[in-house]
């Protein structure tokens, strides 16, 4: 079997999908965390196979870009969960409810 | 390549670093002169941007930045918010710990913008708007010993990512569909990509990663949290700059690179603004905090904004462009008043603002021209920003009868805007207890602040012409622009 561009493409959508479902379904901040990178990834793996086929090497400079900046998120992410974790001493979402009407 | 067209991005990143390098040998008693300098030499530039001195129009980085009218209008105002946000924040400079980093982090903040303002790839558009949030991501959470702050910036930092998780893979898909990131190359070619449902599936993900920013229905729901639990200055930039930025880029990829897909599509945009109006005008009602108020009150608005960008004309993108040229001073003055009576009173309840009328007459002033500018009463700029809007809502009826229906839902959240907005007032003026009377003082910074934003209010009021004229010019630069599609650097 010639594994093409759809293939890559279907994968990008479910690594896409999952991350997302990790995001809405989980209640762990860090786990969501790791859904969310899911995401950006599938996004990287969605460029580089264009790029690939489209023969534009532009989409993977684009993911060099998205590397650098998702790992500035992750620093601060991770910071401010722990922030939050020497604060509540806890990294459920359930927890954040001190901000309501 | 011509860096002059940088100038304003590169004098503020550096004046960033400078701050950076300053609160290592600033002692801890006079970190209030990182402030006054900041503010001041923002000023400076300021000045030299509005001051003629802006460079011709032209691109930079291979077509990826781009200078035009659109550009120029925007970064003065971000440079303005910047201003008063950071002599807001002399008032909090002993209370958040690391004040030169909140300092800097503000410049990089204003940087992401001003990229922003510029920006014409889906690259720079994805950089620029993560410089923008990430920095927002701590400049929220910076009261890190208030639960508060840290809970608001978990909550920004969550969907936010998830937003431009959202972005980048529609840019992927604009990528593959287009084979390019280029807004001029895209235009170009928008008739074939049109019919593409790639590339309409990786435009509606971006759009959906701008709503984000912009706070419009259903991506709304960090805003009344993040705006009650962030430090106040903090709150005033994210309310202005920052929604003002993910307008900008909403209008740049709207009218420059896909202006006849914006017009089938008006529909969608008209839907998005009238639910966003409803339920911002509607959840306001009951609040009890200034600032979770002005959360809703931020979304209200945006949905206001998305009617004209629905209106997918010239008057309509004008008309924009002015109104978020009076929200950002009106904003920036209520911020002003709020922000220095909750820096007073550590509340930011309604109760806090009780008898603020003898409390200062300078938080009074202040408070009064925000909220009566944000209700629409002239003769204040937000009259006549919801006068153009509304405007060009209403030219459009005659060729769709649903801009009727937005025409209607618009003067309902005008008028239940009115409910809340003079909720406040009336606690300030006329307040039902008796509270604590002992007057307020405030600095001369934040005197400042309030003058700037109310002269600025007041100003648009009396005078909008020139400014419509600017916005129109801007919003006619935009459109023509894609006519001069640039090589691409091979």
């Amino acid at each position: 079997m010639q594994v093409g561009l759809h293939h890559y493409l279907v994968v990008s959508a479910l690594l896409f999908s999952l991350g997302l479902l990790g995001v809405l379904a989980r209640r762990n901040l860090l786990v969501i965390y790791m859904g969310l990178e899911l995401m950006l990834n599938a996004a990287n793996l969605a460029l580089v196979a264009f790029s690939r086929y489209n023969a534009n090497l532009n989409g993977q400079v684009m993911v060099f870009f998205i590397i650098t900046v998702a790992a500035a998120e992750v620093a601060v992410g991770l910071s401010l969960i722990v922030a939050l974790y020497r604060k509540r001493q806890s990294a459920h979402v359930e927890d954040l409810t001190s901000l309501k009407l | 390549m011509n860096y002059s067209l940088l100038t304003l991005e590169i004098l503020v990143t550096l004046l960033g670093l400078g701050v950076l390098l300053a609160g290592l040998w600033v002692p801890a008693g006079a970190r209030k002169l990182i402030g006054y300098g900041a503010a001041t030499l923002v000023g400076v530039i300021l000045t030299y941007a509005i001051g003629g001195a802006s460079p011709a129009d032209g691109t930079a980085f291979g077509g990826m930045f781009v200078v035009d009218a659109m550009s120029n209008f925007f970064k003065g105002f971000f440079l303005l918010a910047a201003v008063v946000v950071l002599l807001l924040s002399l008032d909090y400079a002993d209370t958040l710990v690391g004040y030169a980093e909140y300092c800097a982090l503000t410049l990089f903040a204003l940087v992401g913008m001003l990229f922003a303002a510029s920006a014409n790839d889906f690259i720079l558009l994805f950089v620029a708007l993560e410089l923008i949030t990430i920095t927002f991501y701590i400049l929220v959470s910076f009261q890190r010993n208030r639960i508060a702050s840290i809970e608001a910036g978990v909550k920004y930092l969550i969907l936010g990512a998830v937003a431009s998780g959202f972005m980048v893979f529609g840019t992927a898909l604009i990528f593959g569909s287009a084979n390019t990131t280029n807004f001029f190359e895209i235009a170009a070619k928008q008739a074939e990509l049109t019919k593409s449902p790639l590339f309409l599936t990786g435009l509606l993900l971006t759009i959906v990663g701008l709503g984000f920013k912009i706070a419009a229905f259903p991506f709304q729901m960090w805003a009344p949290d993040v705006y009650q639990g962030a430090p106040s200055p903090t709150v005033a930039f994210l309310a202005t700059g920052s929604k003002a930025a993910g307008f900008v880029l909403l209008l740049r990829i709207a009218f420059g690179v896909v202006p006849d897909l914006t017009a089938q599509w008006s529909r969608l945009f008209l839907g998005f603004g009238i639910v966003t109006i409803l339920y911002g005008s509607l959840c306001a009602i009951p609040q009890r905090s200034v600032k979770r108020i002005m959360g809703y009150s931020s979304i209200a608005n945006a949905g206001y904004l998305l009617l004209g960008i629905a209106a997918a004309s010239l008057n309509g993108s004008a008309a924009v462009m002015t109104y978020l040229g009076g929200y950002i001073f009106t904003v920036l003055a209520a911020f002003a008043a709020i922000s220095v009576v909750v820096a007073h009173t550590d509340s930011d309840d309604i109760s806090a603002f009780a008898g603020l009328g003898q409390r200062s007459a300078w938080l009074a002033t202040a408070l009064t021209v925000g909220m009566v500018s944000l209700a629409g009463i002239p003769p204040l700029a937000g009259f006549f920003a919801k006068f153009y809007l509304l405007r060009a809502v209403a030219e459009h009826v005659m060729i769709d009868k649903a801009f009727l229906v937005a025409l209607l839902v618009a003067c309902v959240g005008v008028v239940i805007s009115l409910y809340y907005y003079f909720g406040i007032l009336r606690a300030a003026f006329f307040p039902r207890h008796a509270p604590d009377l002992a007057p307020i003082a405030v600095s001369s910074t934040a005197k400042l602040a309030i003058i700037l934003a109310v002269a600025g209010t007041v100003y648009l009021g009396i005078e909008p012409e020139p400014m419509v004229k600017v916005a129109q010019q801007a919003a006619a630069g935009l459109k023509t622009l894609p006519e001069a599609p640039q090589t691409a650097a091979k």
